[in-house]
């Protein structure tokens, strides 16, 4: 044994005194095979660090570890809709009491949340119609005999903030016709505007208000183009335990929906995307690059866009600015500008024509002394909104729910895949998506009482129709009877009433229990048994009668659940490359050594090395190399995580943002990575020298004989 | 004492493309223990060739070949090596030290290969024979760092350190000029005596044949038979002798 340690002693040093003796040629194999190294340590290293905060955000969100739905669903479940608007065709499960109790049955599951997620439009209304519905109220209110001083001043404010918006629109369609010859159109437009914006139109207007209501209703209100239908993407659930559940997700404003209440709450990033001013938001995307990303205005083309967007676009403001509110921007803007232009439309536009220099002094001013005179946000937080859905059947059904609050996943604020997500309660969800609630039932029922109408099926619809069942026949027309006068009214009332359940009538927080759920993210108490418990689940389905499909986060996140496993293939295909390359070269160059040192080989063989002592010699040469430069990539690449994981690389879009779960990502170090890249260089030096091993272990004793010449 | 080396009627053929050249066309011989034998011939003779048989490097066509009373067509390649390491020493024209040890560790190597001996027992011997061959104060030298005489003298400590019964020279003086060629030769002369070990060289080198205390020449791959008859015992002779 101790011969044997003597006899590698000396191979070592052979081989070493080798690789020092070919210098270059050792730096150039070494120097690959280190680079190699360096970017397997650092690649697997970020993509575990992606991986890793990824899957937090995206479990700690919305998917969970698991989720479960129908396994007769058509398609497959992505709860975060990848890249299209429409919610997938999932068939829903019936009794969600149910599912919850055989779910509970798999030990691993320590949570688990009902869910249904969909999509729909809602309309804000624009601001003229806004500014018009308020000035409706004023008349109704003046017209029933209200004719308090308050009253009269706030028509009156109302009034002159119509007619400001009339002066806006009709400048507006003036530039309009400047720049179109689509004339019969814009003499149209202008003509109504010219009329909106006379003296003679105001004068009558406290004469006929409902008259001029209507006209600017339907002929001014269509000509402000910030018209607003917003898409929402929702989830319905049950408000308390999501946010027991997933732990990243956080209130940004306002207030939890309420346990039994029916109620939205905006994904905040939804919430200033696509609720906020346009020309707000576009001013906290200049202040965040500015600030946070040391992105400069005269260097950078996306931000010379949206100064030149905000500075503009000022018809967004002027519309919501009355007369007392005009003058007061009117003179602060002067202030600050110092500026003596009397036109607000200029003077907002200078103002939002900053530069890097002035940007942060005048984002300060605007959020200070303009944004509290404005409506910030097209829909406040306690605000009723009006969800309009189509239901599975295709008819749509419409829900007012007040708006409790926004909300952000953390990590994932600023992430578009993630932030679209709203939420809703279950209940109003399951009304929305066409689903019979008890509620729902129970009105039916009672609208079918008082208004007399019964059940008609296929079979006995002709009879019931037509009167030709004998028994029918003495009342024909009870199925299709008529409400009398009395009844018209109570009718009347139950839609009225109706119409405002949405905010009002609170729910039996047990429906939440009872009743239909499209999916159900489940927690679980250990992840690393995720793949396992998927297969519990589904098989406590079958043995329950259930149809359960359950899939793992990385799935339920459809193609952002994917990335990570995309991006490591595309890593590992540029390591194999790399070592590929660098297999090439070191057999080439292990050849080109060996055939240089026939004769040392030879007089070792005839001296009485035996074969495998050769190919030891030249698969260690090979080794030493591969393992010292590996140990040198290797270090240099665990170095540089270390370093990284101390200041963190910075997310420099919305992009990274959701990748890293947040504004910088911090990579760990993990010795398995370390290992894995010590492991390819030791097996790519060992097959490179090979060949050349073969080679050199044929060389006979007898090429120690020949003479040089 | 029986032969160290027995020869009976080899035959070598080597094969160039579709060509076969005999490099030696039967030759016998045998070389008793303690011998100083030079074979001697011009290039292309075969005197290679025999030093090859004899050293194992090489099996011969036909004929037998025993080296230490060893039939060497019947051992394995392994077996081959085994009998060099252990039996033979080897020196050869161009020295072939190993570029990248120090003189000391070109000695030591053989005993490495053998992994017989403690590392004080190696170090004893590689001392012992570098200070008799006069380079004990170069142990730590590179080869490249000296002298032609120099580096066979490393190379004739080398063949000897695992004290085998026989030790090979091919041509050991033909890369040296003939003042240090003599001193080596002398070298070898005095351990064939004082150690009892047998020598046998190749050399064209009629100078070099006058030290040797046996001869054999060889012609396009046989035994010149006239001048071996005269060999024994060989006196030494002018230069006239060779030609």
């Amino acid at each position: 044994m101790k011969g044997l340690l003597d006899t590698l002693s000396v191979v070592l040093q052979i081989a070493f005194r080798n690789l020092f003796s070919n210098r270059w040629k050792t730096l150039i194999v070494g120097g690959i095979i280190g680079f190699g190294a360096f970017l397997v340590v650092l690649g697997t290293s970020l993509l575990d660090s992606v991986d890793h905060s990824m899957s937090r955000s995206i479990i700690g969100s919305v998917a969970g570890n698991i989720q479960v739905y129908s396994s007769a669903s058509k398609e497959d479940l992505d709860v975060m809709g990848g890249f299209n608007f429409d919610a997938n065709d999932i068939e829903p499960l019936t009794d969600f009491a149910h599912v919850r109790q055989v779910l509970m049955s798999v030990p691993n599951v320590l949570q688990v949340v009902p869910m249904g997620i969909n999509g729909s439009m809602v309309l804000s209304g624009n601001t003229v119609d806004q500014a018009l519905a308020k000035l409706r109220l004023s008349v109704t209110a003046r017209a029933q005999g209200d004719a308090t001083p308050a009253l009269g001043q706030t028509y009156a404010d109302q009034k002159d903030h119509v007619r400001q918006i009339v002066t806006v629109l009709q400048s507006d369609v003036e530039n309009v016709k400047k720049l179109h010859d689509e004339k019969a159109l814009v003499t149209d437009d202008l003509g109504s505007v010219a009329r909106a914006a006379s003296p003679a139109f105001w004068a009558d207007f406290d004469a006929k208000p409902l008259d001029s209501l209507e006209f600017l209703e339907n002929h001014i209100a269509p000509l402000a183009t910030d018209a607003d239908m917003l898409f929402l993407r929702y989830v319905g659930t049950d408000p308390k335990v999501f946010a027991k559940s997933f732990d990243r997700m956080s209130i940004v404003e306002g207030e939890a929906i309420p346990e039994g209440k029916r109620g939205f709450m905006f994904s905040k990033y939804v919430y200033e995307e696509q609720v906020k001013l346009k020309t707000a938001r576009g001013l906290d995307k200049i202040h965040e690059a500015l600030t946070a990303r040391d992105k400069k205005i005269a260097t950078d083309e996306e931000l010379q866009r949206l100064v030149r967007e905000a500075s503009t676009q000022v018809k967004e403001l002027l519309l919501e600015l009355d007369a007392p509110k005009t003058r007061l921007f009117r003179e602060k803007l002067q202030g600050a500008l110092h500026s003596s232009e009397a036109d607000v439309g200029k003077l907002l536009g200078q103002f939002l024509n900053a530069n890097d220099q002035n940007f942060e002094e005048r984002y300060a001013f605007f959020y200070r002394e303009l944004a509290p005179s404005l409506e910030l946000y097209r829909v406040r937080i306690g605000d009723t909104l009006t969800i309009k859905a189509f239901t599975r059947s295709g008819y749509v059904q419409s829900a007012n729910l007040k708006v409790y609050g926004t909300f952000a996943f953390k990590g994932l604020e600023k992430s578009p895949q993630a932030g679209t997500m709203n939420m809703m309660d279950l209940v109003s969800f399951r009304e929305l998506y066409g689903f019979m609630t008890d509620d729902r039932a129970k009105e039916i029922a009672d609208m079918r009482a008082t208004s007399g109408a019964k059940e008609v099926t296929r079979e006995n619809a002709e009879s019931e129709l037509f009167g030709s069942a004998p028994d029918e026949s003495a009342n024909p027309s009870a199925a299709l009877a008529v409400p009398v006068a009395d009844d018209l009214n109570r009718e009347l009332s139950t839609i009225a009433g109706s119409h405002q359940r949405g905010e009002a009538k609170p729910y039996d927080p047990s429906q939440l229990e009872q009743g239909v759920i499209l999916n159900a993210a489940v927690l679980l108490k250990d992840d690393t048994q995720t793949a396992q418990t998927v297969t519990a689940i589904e098989a406590a389905g079958k043995q329950a009668g259930l149809p359960l499909k359950a899939i793992t986060w990385q799935k339920a996140a459809g193609l952002i659940g994917q990335f990570a496993t995309l991006m490591r293939v595309v890593l590992f295909t540029a390591v194999l490359i790399i070592f590929v390359v660098a297999l090439v070269i070191i057999n080439n160059a292990l050849v080109m050594a060996t055939l240089e040192r026939v004769r040392e080989i030879g007089t070792l063989r005839a001296v009485g090395a035996q074969r495998r002592f050769i190919l030891a010699m030249l698969v260690l040469e090979s080794v030493a190399v591969g393992l010292v430069f590996g140990a040198l990539g290797t270090a240099l690449g665990a170095v540089l995580i270390a370093v990284l994981g101390k200041v963190g690389i910075a997310a420099g879009n919305d992009v990274l943002m959701f990748f890293f779960s947040g504004p910088r990502l911090y990579p760990l170090l993990a010795s398995h990575n370390l290992a894995l890249a010590l492991g390819i260089v030791l097996v790519v030096s060992i097959v490179s020298s090979v060949y050349p091993a073969w080679i050199a272990m044929r060389i006979s004793p007898r090429e120690a004989m020949q003479s040089e010449e | 004492m029986t032969a160290i080396v027995s020869i009976q009627n080899a035959t070598k053929d080597y094969r160039l493309g579709k060509v076969v050249v005999p490099a030696l066309r039967g030759v016998s011989l045998e070389v008793s223990p303690g011998e100083f034998l030079s074979i001697a011939g011009p290039s292309g003779s075969g005197k290679t060739t025999l030093l090859n048989l004899i050293g194992c490097v090489d099996t011969a066509t036909t004929g037998r070949v025993e080296v230490a009373g060893r039939d060497t067509a019947k051992l394995s390649e392994r077996e081959l090596t085994r009998l060099r390491l252990n039996t033979i020493g080897f020196i050869f024209q161009s020295f072939n030290l190993v570029g990248v040890l120090d003189v000391y560790r070109n000695v030591e190597l053989p005993l490495l290969l053998q992994h017989a001996l403690t590392a004080v027992e190696r170090s004893k011997r590689v001392l012992a024979l570098l200070e008799r061959v006069g380079l004990l104060e170069h142990s730590k030298h590179r080869p490249n760092e000296l002298s032609g005489g120099q580096r066979q003298r490393v190379a004739i400590a080398r063949a000897l350190v695992t004290r085998p019964v026989l030790v090979l020279a091919d041509e050991p003086t033909a890369n040296l000029d003939s003042v240090t060629g003599e001193h080596i030769l002398d070298l070898m002369k005095e351990l064939n005596r004082t150690e009892k070990t047998t020598f046998i060289f190749s050399t064209h080198d009629a100078r070099v044949m006058a030290h040797a205390s046996s001869l054999i020449r060889l012609a396009d791959g046989k035994l010149d038979e006239g001048a071996a008859a005269a060999s024994h015992d060989l006196p030494p002779s002018g230069p006239g002798a060779a030609a």
